[in-house]
């Protein structure tokens, strides 16, 4: 009666497992090292830092391709949209290009990056995954999105912030490859909520001040009574209170993190930490999100070696205010960056 | 046979939870064979995959016996019974 281990079980509880004097936990353990370690290893294949662009420098137009899976779980699936090709029939179709178009271009305008691995990776995304499928990812090479069942949750190419949050997953991917699991989970997921929701703010021209930020506003289908959206940047734990859905469940300081095994160590909970201190930062400096605190934030994230793949809350946090001095100098930034972090209860310095 | 299967992650992080119990059923022969082979393709074919950022991850439960798997990394018979169950089931 011995689980078969998987990937929900994170590396460094497997580790403990392999040495288990249990012959059939540790051999069980083991294979599933060995199977992850392989897995790893061509992750980090892909995201050897700093190295250049293959041949010539990377364009600077999205090369983006939608694929309709026609409701199988199946990527690709069929071809049905090119980049220089008409709007499609299909408002699904032309969400997808729309939000992958608004990522490539707040990536490339404000930070200087040629796509999800700064080397003009061509963007795939695959539409009407599944039947009535709530959820949306990047598969480590492309884009998956759902049609939602309608009733709690609508189509996953509505909201461009959800675009943009699952693209991020793939500029982590490679970056910092932040390990999804505990607090660096926490800080993968809300890194993809920060450039999700810049994202969105960028396409609209909104200020700080002016921006919602909120994640998926527009998903919830009509059967969820009261939510506004999944989370909520500016006010952690508020974004729903629904008799189907439940409440949300973000913290938004340290005071109430939350300790628990499942969602492999509540990474999209305790993303509403560093989620605050984004939306803290951003609002304390006034003007566009995307350019003091956005520059900040993209230069921890992609800076190389200095952040380490199991970061936790106050790793980041240290490289923020290292990246803010860097960036600006001793003024207002880094004043803010610190005031940010010690308001949720994060040290920094 | 009882079934459980607990659903996490996904972009909402919200946990969906089912069980079924096939005593009764009339389809209980097809839905006990569904089970069977969802837990054995885990267990022999080596399906223990590394999952993605919100994808959901999958604790599927019968009899007492649990495995776990993950999108979008999951067998034809694991993703049948998962839909059967998280639709049928209370």
């Amino acid at each position: 009666m011995h689980p078969v281990f998987c990937t929900i079980v994170p590396p460094h509880v497997l580790d403990k497992l392999a040495q288990s004097e249990d012959p059939a936990v540790s051999e069980s353990a083991r294979r599933t090292l060995e199977h992850d370690s392989l897995q790893r290893t061509r992750r980090r294949i892909t995201t050897l830092r700093g190295v250049a662009a293959p041949t010539g420098t990377p364009s600077d137009k999205p090369e983006r391709t939608i694929y309709d899976a026609e409701h199988r779980e199946v990527a690709p699936g069929r071809k049905v949209h090119a980049e220089g090709d008409a709007p499609s029939n299909d408002t699904t179709v032309n969400r997808a290009h729309a939000g992958l178009g608004a990522t490539f271009e707040l990536f490339l305008k404000v930070y200087g990056r040629h796509s999800i691995d700064d080397a003009g990776l061509p963007l795939d995304a695959t539409v009407h995954y599944g039947e009535k499928y709530d959820n949306a990812f990047w598969d480590g090479s492309q884009m998956v999105f759902g049609d939602g069942d309608n009733d709690l949750f609508l189509d996953f190419t509505i909201p461009v912030d959800v675009i943009g949050h699952e693209l991020t997953h793939g500029v982590t991917q490679h970056t910092a490859n932040l390990e999804y699991y505990g607090q660096s989970g926490a800080l993968n997921e809300s890194v993809s909520d920060v450039f999700g929701s810049l994202i969105k703010q960028y396409a609209l021209g909104q200020s700080a001040d002016q921006a919602d930020w909120l994640i998926g506003a527009g998903l919830l289908g009509p059967n969820v009574d009261r939510g506004v959206a999944l989370r909520s940047m500016k006010a952690p734990g508020t974004a729903y209170d629904d008799d189907v859905l439940g409440k949300d469940p973000q913290p938004a300081t340290m005071d109430d993190y939350v300790r628990t095994s499942r969602d492999n160590g509540g990474v999209h909970i305790n993303s509403g930490i560093p989620n605050h201190a984004f939306y803290l930062l951003a609002t304390d400096l006034g003007g566009n999100a995307w350019e003091r605190a956005g520059k900040i934030w993209y230069a921890t994230l992609t800076g190389g070696e200095l952040l380490a793949s199991d970061a936790d809350f106050a790793e980041f946090a240290r490289l923020t205010a290292a990246s803010a001095r860097t960036l600006f100098g001793e003024g207002d930034e880094i004043q803010a960056v610190l005031k940010a972090w010690s308001s949720v209860g994060v040290p920094a310095s | 046979m009882r079934i459980a299967i607990t659903r996490t992650g996904g972009f909402a992080g919200i946990e969906r939870r089912a069980e079924l119990d096939t005593t009764g059923r009339p389809d209980a022969t097809h839905v006990q064979a569904l089970a069977h082979r969802a837990l054995a393709s885990a267990a022999e074919e080596g399906t223990a995959v590394t999952g993605v950022p919100d994808g959901f991850r999958y604790e599927i439960s019968v009899d007492g016996r649990t495995i776990h798997c993950a999108d979008p990394h999951l067998t034809h018979e694991q993703r049948e019974l998962i839909r059967f169950v998280l639709k049928e089931g209370a």
